[in-house]
């Protein structure tokens, strides 16, 4: 074993080894770049991003503005606000605002929504060069923050 | 005049012994151009290299495969703003880079890239060389002392050290190449074109002559010149991680790519001796077994048709690009670029053309190959630390070229010595 | 020590007609940015030429308050904030306090849903000593292992994204259970990561462990003794490198680890070294408990019965997991209402970094760097 070893410390196999290694690397079918924009990843169905507010088959909004994705996000940046319709005597939605500039995208209010109309959706183009325009309110919701798409 | 001028292409010596001063100037700017786009392909194929060992792609956007990238990164740095530091010394300081970058061009005078294409040919080409080098030392030094900080003056002690302790053991193994070029007639010579003549006299590239003396010695150099060069895995001067900031640390701008002109450039120079000495400079591979006419035709063939093999490379990755409006520049580029690499590939094959160029295209083959080296050598190792760096340099890799000089003198004499001993 | 007794070197004191080169300490500072120091962590160095005699952490530029947050979230709101503690091994700090608060609840978690925090919690253990060996090793100058650990890293966070929506802020856990079931593919997913990580270690031993620079880098640099281990209170696989058998996973067994079958790699010398060969052999142990979690899953419920609102008895309790750092405790105080009255992390890298003046007094410069790496801390831990 002794020789084995010398003789690997000598002729500096080890050093090729690593050698190797690296150099078989180069395959051209191992390189994992992703190039976007041209390539944009696949996004998972429960990934928490961009808040929509959720509608029904006929366009009307799920949302029974009962306060409780309010109540429950620990930042509380959710204002929702509403009226007490006279014949229904059902609260209908007039506000709603959600502050993404302070979001931690941790779900809560996803999970809280009694009527499943806030959903933390796929959208992860949300930057934007002014921060007032992280201040979502209810038709930004509605119809989902447009991110610029680049082409290259 | 002109016969004056045109009378260098029908003779067989350097224009620098033949005392032609216009084919001088020529191969001057000539050389000086060639190492210019060296370098400038250095930053790029090492910036490609790395990244596909590190599983990435590496530069794609600044031109067709990031081919322009290395321009956009020397126009940034020419536009950048000048600093010198307060109190630095400001001739040191303006001199340091100039000095480094001389030295590194400087080497370049002897070496030869044909049996008759150097500047010129000195006898004693190959100590001027090391000579010049070592110089480079002395750059080092003043742009650690003129930042006028104690931390790049420790940084650049630290690198001349490393760099003078790296040469010893580079000269020694430099001495046996020059011993084996006496072997074959009995008197050796130190000049560039002279060594190569010896191989191609002796039969064999030194590398493999009297096996494993020859490879040992090319072993050392290799190694040396990597510590020479400050380069991985001997770069801890230089290293982005520690404490200690190398001595480049105040210069920024211009100045910086000058050091970083005269690093690469000091690579290939030290490739070169590497080249020379042991790989068997301009010879094509097999030029005494595979003689005659024919196997020269063939082998005269193969510059031209690297050119056009890459230029069917380039042709299939403009296949593969993306067709879209916005990759529209990138892609004629790139189809533009296959095309002049297609041109000169025929060009090169050429029966005028192809019997000038071959030399110079397996000399800068070989050299390429210990660039490669170096680019592997950056990717794959850890840092030395400086001590142990040093252990290294006077512990293990002198003894082990003075070895091989002993060796080299031993068997030169081994006539003498088997007579002596059956006497 | 106060500062300015600190700051007394002999540099201020040089006799007129010396340079600073005659006076044989400086005092260096290695500040808040730089690209070894994990993270913003002041490191000032009393150093003797190359020699370092003295060194000191200023630490705080990450303090975000974290643990007076909590005194003003719900027990269920604040299971996001922990993430951020640790933000490389987000879902060892999301088990860590789930599992305190049902201590303090009393609450059985379903086997299911202990088993499957198993197979994500050591998913991220993967995750976490990937990151450690990537930047640990591009910190002593190799540059291309960190590219091979963060695509390797990839396909485990691909995973978490699958599962819980986000690759590192995860919030896995819920208080009682899991809230999300295994995804469609899980299962052939997670083993594809087993085996394809095996030869991938391999390959960083090839890479790495044999090279001879990497061996002089590291054997006998930063050593330390299994007693001042002890007294010091580290834990993690720096306790376990130095010889000394103590994983909470077996010896104080949580969240169905009994069921397992692995072992805890120990190391000797207790040097660098020991301490790199302990973290890849955990990385192999890891993935043989994967293996087994994932083989021996059983249907059942993913949460208890737990309250909306969490009003949790009077009372205090400590609970503590073997996160990849370390011992990472949760010590909660309930006053009966929503909010937590008091809750302290026990951050094991805060708790690791005390060694760095042992393992460093004495060495070189360049092993200052090796030393702060493989201590493995993260300065959202050290400052919370």
């Amino acid at each position: 074993m002794k020789i084995t070893e010398m003789l690997r410390r000598f002729f500096l196999i080890d050093l090729l080894e690593g050698m190797w290694v690296t150099f078989r690397h180069q395959n051209p079918a191992d390189l994992v770049t992703e190039q976007y924009p041209l390539k944009r990843p696949d996004i998972s169905d429960r990934f928490r991003g961009q808040p929509r507010l959720l509608k029904d088959e006929n366009g009307k909004l799920l949302c029974t503005a009962c306060g409780a994705c309010a109540l429950a996000c620990p930042e509380k940046l959710i204002k929702v606000g509403s009226l007490r319709d006279p014949e229904t005597k059902k609260k209908v939605l007039t506000d709603f605002d959600f502050d993404l500039g302070r979001c931690m995208f941790c779900g809560i209010c996803e999970e809280a929504c009694t009527s499943h109309a806030l959903s933390l959706s796929s959208g992860y183009e949300l930057a934007l060069y002014t921060r007032e325009g992280m201040e979502l309110d209810k038709d930004q919701l509605e119809k989902g923050v447009q991110g610029k798409v680049y082409e290259k | 005049m002109i016969q004056n001028i045109l009378q260098y292409l029908h003779s067989n010596v350097t224009p620098g012994e033949d005392g032609n001063l216009f084919w001088v100037v020529v191969y001057v700017l000539l050389v000086f151009a060639g190492i210019s786009v060296g370098v400038i392909f250095m930053n790029w194929f090492e910036r490609k290299i790395m990244a596909h060992m590190q599983v990435r792609l590496g530069p794609m956007r600044v031109g067709p495969h990031g081919l322009l990238q290395p321009i956009a990164d020397a126009l940034k740095l020419i536009i950048k703003e000048d600093l010198m530091p307060a109190n630095a010394d400001k001739i040191v300081f303006w001199f340091a880079p100039v000095c480094v970058v001389m030295t590194a061009f400087c080497g370049f005078i002897v070496v030869p890239f044909g049996p008759t294409h150097a500047i010129t040919d000195m006898n004693i080409g190959v100590l001027f060389m090391l000579g010049v080098s070592s110089l480079g030392v002395l750059g080092v030094i003043m742009a650690g002392w003129a930042s006028n900080s104690h931390y790049p003056l420790m940084g650049s002690l630290r690198s001349g050290a490393q760099m003078v302790s790296y040469e010893i053991a580079m000269s020694m193994t430099v001495v046996s190449a020059v011993m084996m070029t006496s072997m074959a007639t009995g008197t050796g010579t130190l000049s560039m074109i002279g060594i190569v003549q010896a191989q191609l006299q002796q039969r064999t590239w030194f590398a493999f002559s009297f096996f494993p003396v020859g490879l040992t010695a090319l072993g050392v150099f290799s190694i040396a010149m990597v510590a020479e060069t400050n380069r991985a895995p001997f770069d801890l001067p230089e290293a982005e991680s520690e404490l200690v900031a190398g001595f480049l640390t105040e210069y920024s701008g211009f100045r910086w790519s000058l050091f970083f002109l005269a690093e690469y450039a000091s690579m290939i120079a030290v490739s070169s001796i590497a080249t020379t000495l042991w790989l068997g400079g301009w010879l094509r591979p097999f030029p005494n077994l595979l003689g005659g006419k024919n196997w020269d035709i063939a082998f005269s063939l193969v510059p031209g048709l690297t050119f056009l093999a890459i230029a069917a490379l380039c042709l299939f990755y403009f296949t593969r690009m993306p067709r879209i409006r916005a990759m529209r520049a990138e892609s004629t580029g790139l189809a533009a670029f296959g095309g002049v690499l297609g041109v000169i590939g025929l060009i090169m094959m050429l029966p005028t053309v192809r019997v000038r160029i071959q030399d110079i295209y397996w000399f800068t083959l070989k050299t390429g190959f210990f660039m490669y080296l170096y680019i592997w050598y950056r990717t794959t190792f850890p840092r030395y630390r400086f001590d142990q760096l040093m252990k290294i340099g006077w512990k293990v890799l002198l003894p082990i070229s003075i070895g091989v000089v002993v060796m080299t003198a031993l068997i030169g004499v081994r006539h003498e010595l088997l007579a002596l001993v059956w006497k | 020590m106060s500062e300015k007794q600190f700051y007394d070197s002999p540099l201020e004191e040089v006799e007129p007609g010396h340079t600073f080169l005659d006076s044989n300490e400086l005092v260096l500072n290695m500040g808040p940015q730089h690209p070894s120091t994990h993270g913003v962590l002041r490191v000032i160095l009393k150093l003797d030429g190359e020699k370092v005699n003295g060194i000191e952490c200023v630490i705080g530029y990450l303090h975000r308050g974290i643990e007076k947050v909590a005194e003003h979230r719900t027990w269920a709101q604040f299971a996001p904030f922990v993430d951020r503690l640790d933000y490389t091994a987000a879902v060892s700090n999301s088990l860590g306090y789930c599992l305190a608060v049902e201590k303090l609840l009393s609450v059985e978690v379903p086997k299911r849903a202990q088993y499957l925090r198993v197979i994500l919690t050591e998913l991220c253990r993967l995750a976490s000593h990937q990151v450690w060996l990537g930047t640990h090793v591009l910190d002593i100058g190799a540059v291309t292992p960190l590219f091979y650990t963060f695509r390797d890293r990839e396909d485990i966070l691909n995973v978490f994204e699958k599962y819980c929506g986000a690759r590192l802020t995860t919030h896995a856990f819920r208080i009682g259970g899991c809230r999300y079931d295994a995804y469609a593919g899980f299962y052939e997913e997670v083993l594809h990561i087993c085996d394809d990580l095996g030869p991938k270690i391999d390959e960083y031993r090839d890479l790495i462990t044999g090279n001879r620079i990497w061996m002089q880098r590291t054997k006998n640099v930063g050593c330390i003794s299994a007693e001042d281990c002890i007294a010091y209170g580290i834990t993690g696989p720096v306790l376990r490198g130095s010889g000394v058998d103590w994983d909470l996973r077996k010896k104080q067994p949580y969240s169905s680890y009994e069921d397992f079958d692995f072992e805890v790699p120990l190391g000797t010398a207790g040097d660098t070294f020991d301490r790199y060969v302990v973290r890849v052999e955990e990385m192999r142990q890891s993935i043989r408990i994967i293996r087994q979690a994932t083989e021996g899953l059983m249907e059942g419920p993913i949460i208890a019965k737990v309250p909306k609102v969490i009003r949790p008895p009077v009372g205090e309790i400590y609970s503590s997991i073997e996160a990849p750092k370390g011992e990472l405790g949760f010590f909660l105080v309930s006053d009966g209402g929503p909010m937590p009255y008091r809750l302290r992390v026990r951050p094991p890298s805060f708790i690791n970094l005390q060694a760095l003046e042992k393992m460093a007094t004495g060495s070189l410069v360049a092993d200052v760097v090796a030393i702060i790496g493989t201590l493995d801390i993260v300065l959202g831990e050290v400052d919370r």
